[in-house]
């Protein structure tokens, strides 16, 4: 049960001190939170002007800019401590390797949440979009949605992080493994904007939840043998 | 195109690409072979031949 | 060797199947002769998943064993798992474009689900590239071909749904187009055909296994041949260092 405990605390610890860096290097976050708005206008620019066009497009659109500020996200947790040697430290402390996942997860899962949080009014502005009583199946979306990227992304890029050409690299594992989390995310959002006469979001939310247990079960199992070279 | 012409090139392309690999796939292996063994001196014995 | 044998075999199999499919079997009555492509596309697609799945085994077997065989066997297996599967979308144009009038549709999940294979599948090899060290190269591999086998399952209910979950397909199923009261000639050409395609699987991934085998040698040759010269030069008389003790 001790084990459990001391887990839990690393867990707790390396999440704390990933947020705490997160909200120091305030411009980095930041200017990633900027990187998506920019990514939203031009996507205005690339398929407007027709309002209802741009409509139509928002769910997917709103996922799009999530996915591609998240991949700068994710690779910017493991950034840190590649450059400093610091995950070469943490690799030889004996703590469980799943605790060190669960704490960068964790880590993860709250700086896409806030990305994630912070667009949606952005998209409701941009495409005009009202939002009214989506917001609860919407939020459902984002909290889901940001728990399966931080999955997979912590284990990628712990992956990629020391590797040549790692900019690209991220993303390009990461896009195909993530195409069912965007399918998914982007029908729960078209049906809480839209209505649902099909009846499918709940089974959208439950594939979404899925994706994350898998991906959080995956990650936490090979997280250890990312750490160790 | 009539439906003949797709027929060709379904069966070109995915039959004549075996065939490549296999080509590609004989070639390398000779080739490593021959870095192998000048680079080892001669072949060990379990070498696949 | 054996597998030469195997190789003959599977060669005059394809050779066989291909002849039968091509000129034995009739044409299909509402496809045409475009229908003849599936026995190439089946197969192929078949032959993808295969190999894939058997990939994210034996990166699992690495994992478990740290035996660099395994990670060679996966490293093989996903090579010729791309081979086939993008064999596999080629053939889903080329029947797609005559049948559906098209070579490309979103509302088959087949073929959705065959493209994100396929990026898949080429990003582990592209990820095996920028590695260096076997054993970290290995252990990438290995997690990258886990999470991309587990992630298939989900993608294939996915795309199944995306279509509406009560919706019918507005295109031909090829799958269904084989199934739907096949005269006995359709379903022995594609066994046929998967019996032949099935033996060049096995020794494309014999053969590939043993180039794999052969280049992890050669790798470690070019590597201790490094190392001994570095040491030649560091220690040779008017060099930089004594050589270390023990």
């Amino acid at each position: 049960m001790s084990e459990l405990r001391r887990g839990l605390a690393v867990a707790i610890a390396i999440a704390r001190k990933d947020a705490t860096s997160e909200l120091r290097g305030r411009q980095a976050a930041g200017s990633t939170l900027f990187f998506a708005a920019i990514v939203l206008l031009l996507f205005g620019f690339a398929l407007g002007p027709n309002a209802q066009r741009l409509a139509e497009a928002a769910p997917g659109l709103l996922w799009l800019a999530i996915v591609f500020g998240g991949l700068l996200t994710m690779a910017r947790l493991h950034q840190l401590e590649a450059e400093d040697g610091a995950l070469e430290q943490l690799a030889l402390y004996p703590v469980d390797r799943r605790a060190i996942y669960a704490g960068k997860a964790l880590a993860g899962a709250a700086a896409m949440l806030v990305l994630g949080g912070l667009l949606v009014p952005v998209v409701a502005i941009l495409y005009t979009i009202p939002l009214g009583s989506a917001w609860l199946p919407l939020l459902a979306a984002v909290v889901l949605g940001a728990i399966g990227f931080a999955a997979v992304g912590t284990a990628y890029a712990g992956l990629t992080v020391r590797m040549r050409a790692r900019e690209v690299m991220l993303p390009l594992l990461m896009l195909p493994i993530v195409a069912p989390l965007l399918l998914a995310a982007v029908k729960v959002t078209v049906t809480a904007l839209g209505g649902d006469p099909l009846g499918e979001q709940g089974a959208w939310l439950q594939l979404l939840a899925g994706f994350d247990v898998i991906m959080l079960v995956v990650g936490a199992g090979t997280y250890g043998f990312l750490l160790e070279e | 195109m009539t439906d003949v012409e797709f027929v060709i090139a379904g069966y070109g392309v995915i039959l004549g690409g075996i065939a490549a690999y296999v080509a590609l796939l004989l070639r390398r292996l000779r080739i490593a072979r021959e870095a192998l063994d000048r680079a080892a001196g001669s072949p060990p014995p379990d070498a696949p031949r | 060797m054996k597998s030469r044998v195997l190789g003959f075999v599977a060669l005059l199999a394809v050779i066989a199947a291909a002849i039968f499919g091509l000129f034995v079997v009739p044409a299909d009555l509402h496809q045409g002769d475009a229908q003849r492509v599936m026995y190439v596309h089946v197969g192929s697609a078949w032959l993808g998943e295969l190999s894939f799945g058997l990939a994210a085994l034996a990166g699992l077997g690495y994992l478990w064993r740290r035996d660099l065989r395994f990670d060679a066997l996966a490293h093989s297996a996903v090579e010729v798992g791309v081979l086939f599967t993008a064999f596999a979308i080629w053939g889903g144009m080329m029947w797609g474009r005559p049948v559906w009038g098209v070579f490309w549709q979103w509302e088959d999940p087949r073929l959705a689900t065959t493209a994100l294979l396929l990026a898949l599948g080429i990003g582990y090899l592209l990820l095996r590239r920028l590695s260096d060290d076997p054993t970290r190269r290995a252990s990438r591999a290995a997690v990258v071909g886990l999470i991309a086998a587990l992630d298939i399952p989900i993608i294939h209910f996915s795309v199944i749904w995306w279509r509406g979950l009560h919706q019918g397909p507005t295109f031909i199923d090829p799958a269904k187009s084989l199934k739907a009261a096949v005269p006995m000639l359709f379903v022995a050409a594609l066994l046929f055909m998967l019996t032949a395609f099935t033996l060049t699987w096995a020794w494309l991934l014999i053969r590939r296994y043993q180039l794999a085998r052969l280049e992890t040698r050669i790798e470690e040759e070019v590597r201790l041949s490094r190392i001994n010269a570095a040491r030649a030069a560091a220690t040779a008389p008017g060099g930089a260092v004594e050589e270390p003790a023990g």
